[in-house]
């Protein structure tokens, strides 16, 4: 009787398991082909540094404050400031972002006011020669083109600030006194263009 | 319209319109050999791939893709590549017994197939002992796997053959027993009278006359084969690979596409001892060819061998051996008694 019960438990427990495996027959397999399907990566995803460009006019957001550079903490972005002699705006003359170093982060898009630099979702990037991950400023604009991005609310002067052509930096939003062009240390602390 | 026997038959005929009589038998005979090893070769890459599926499918994967629609040409791919492989002898190698043991367990799974019908009309050749035949010439495979696992002088390798060897020899016993109540009902031998006695519809077969049979042929079978859960002889992790580890290239491929064949022959002889053979399941599918049913029924019970390898677990070497002998063949002589007396009573 006891043998009986032994063998009928043994029995039942193999077509349970034989059961339960033929179920997982429907299944699909989540499973992406890789260089042929990509999972779609996230909006706040973190990964290759790009720098973004006004889509209307298709020229750098970028105002070479040097704010993202002093933020970084691995130091892998150096950027050479220039000034438009047209319009007496600043852009980077030099813009870099040494990838081999960088952190992903995003302390630089944190620091930035000018939704000029962003970490996206993309992710391929390896090369064979160290070199070329030296990101220089045409690069990552092209990088960046067609990124989508939310324009930060700014305080309405903003516009203004263009046309008066203020040389030194058109960073400093008008209600706050012309005094962060000189110490653009203090601007990180400036939290204005987020309110 | 569509069975096969027809286009034997004409074909013999317009051999024998020009052939004098011992050629004809000769080319005969090498034809139906050709088309009858072809057949198996494309059938084990197709399990090859079967297999590969099947797991994937039952462990939520996708499994080989890339070669061919959804993988298909990808045992044809790896036997391409296997044949171009170096073929390495290891140095304290039994050289020529390593060379005979994968031509020896090639040849042996074929020579099965010379009385198992196919379909109406298409064995080669209905031998009056057929069953005895096959089960006698398919332990053939267990000097091979010694031969092989001796020859090889590794350590893994000779204990993966002493294991196939104690297995095989081990469950043979039930399995012919197993195989015996079908042959008593039929009283006899031959394949095809076995098949014939099953016809009519589906409740003809002797599955239903024979359940425990068939139960202890499958359990047997899957043993004979050396596959999950009996798998002891090629146990991965014991193992490493089994008596096959020093063979590389071809002679690995033999091995490999020997044991695929082998486990279609056992599905094939449980199909038509058990499931009717070529008879359809009833008599109305019979405008529907006879060996589409024959390998219908086969390659349902090669599903059920793969669904049983990606279910259970692998047995220990003592349990395998308490398994066959105290439980399979006891249970083996209870049928073979209960069918004769049965049969006594009603006939």
């Amino acid at each position: 009787m006891r043998v009986a019960r032994q063998v009928w438990s043994g029995v039942y427990n193999l077509i349970l398991g034989l059961v339960t495996v033929f179920k997982h027959l429907g299944h699909k397999a989540i499973t992406l082909q890789y260089p042929d399907e990509r999972m779609p990566m996230f909006e706040r995803s973190r990964g290759v540094v790009v720098l973004l460009s006004d889509p209307e006019t298709g020229k750098l957001n970028c105002t070479a404050c040097l704010l993202c550079a002093r933020a970084c903490p691995v130091s892998a972005i150096s950027i050479v400031q220039g000034t438009d002699p047209d319009t007496g705006k600043r852009y980077p003359e030099k813009f870099e972002i040494d990838n081999t170093i960088c952190a992903f982060c995003g302390l630089c898009e944190e620091a930035c006011n000018f939704d000029a630099i962003k970490l996206t979702g993309k992710y391929e990037f390896s090369v064979y020669d160290q070199k070329l991950l030296q990101y220089d400023r045409d690069f990552l604009q092209e990088l960046g083109r067609g990124v989508p991005y939310e324009k930060r609310k700014r305080p309405a002067p903003k516009a203004k600030a263009a046309p008066k052509a203020d040389p030194t930096s058109p960073k400093p939003e008008k209600p706050t006194s012309p005094k962060p062009e000189e110490s653009p240390k203090e601007s990180p602390g400036e939290d204005k263009p987020e309110a | 319209m569509f069975e096969l026997e027809g286009i034997f038959n004409a074909v013999g005929n317009f051999l024998a319109s020009f052939l004098g009589s011992p050629l004809l038998q000769i080319v005969s005979i090498i034809a139906v050999a050709t088309v009858v090893i072809g057949f198996l070769m494309v059938l084990a890459l197709f399990l090859v791939w079967w297999e590969r599926k099947l797991s994937a499918d039952f462990q939520v994967r996708i499994g080989p893709m890339r070669t061919g629609p959804h993988g298909v040409l990808q045992t044809i791919a790896d036997a391409l590549k296997l044949l171009q492989k170096e073929d390495i002898v290891p140095l304290t190698a039994d050289k020529k017994v390593f060379f005979w043991a994968p031509v020896i367990c090639f040849v042996t799974c074929f020579l099965a197939y010379i009385c198992i019908p196919f379909g109406k009309g298409l064995i080669a050749r209905d031998l009056n002992i057929g069953i005895l035949y096959i089960v006698a010439i398919t332990t053939f495979t267990v000097i091979s796997l010694l031969m092989a696992g001796w020859a090889s002088n590794n350590k893994y390798s000779l204990l993966g053959g002493m294991r196939s060897a104690a297995q095989i020899v081990s469950y043979e016993v039930p399995l012919s027993l197993s195989l015996l109540g079908a042959v008593m009902l039929a009283q006899s031998l031959s394949m095809v009278t076995i098949v014939q006695g099953q016809g009519g519809s589906f409740l003809h077969w002797y599955i239903w006359r024979q359940p425990l049979g068939f139960l202890l042929y499958v359990t047997a079978a899957t043993a004979e084969v050396n596959r999950t859960p009996f798998d002891i002889p090629e146990a991965e992790q014991e193992l490493v690979a089994g008596y096959n580890i020093e063979y590389s290239g071809m002679k690995f491929a033999m091995f490999f596409l020997a044991e695929f064949i082998n486990m279609f022959t056992v599905c094939a002889i449980a199909a038509t001892l058990f499931l009717g053979g070529w008879n359809p399941p009833f008599e109305f599918l019979s405008f529907i060819p006879s060996w589409v049913w024959f390998l219908g029924k086969s390659l349902l019970l090669v599903f059920v061998l793969m669904w049983f390898r990606w279910t259970f677990p692998r047995l220990r070497v003592d349990h395998l051996m308490a398994f066959a002998w105290k439980f399979l063949l006891p249970l083996a002589f209870l049928n073979i008694i209960v069918t004769g007396f049965l049969i006594y009573l009603f006939e």
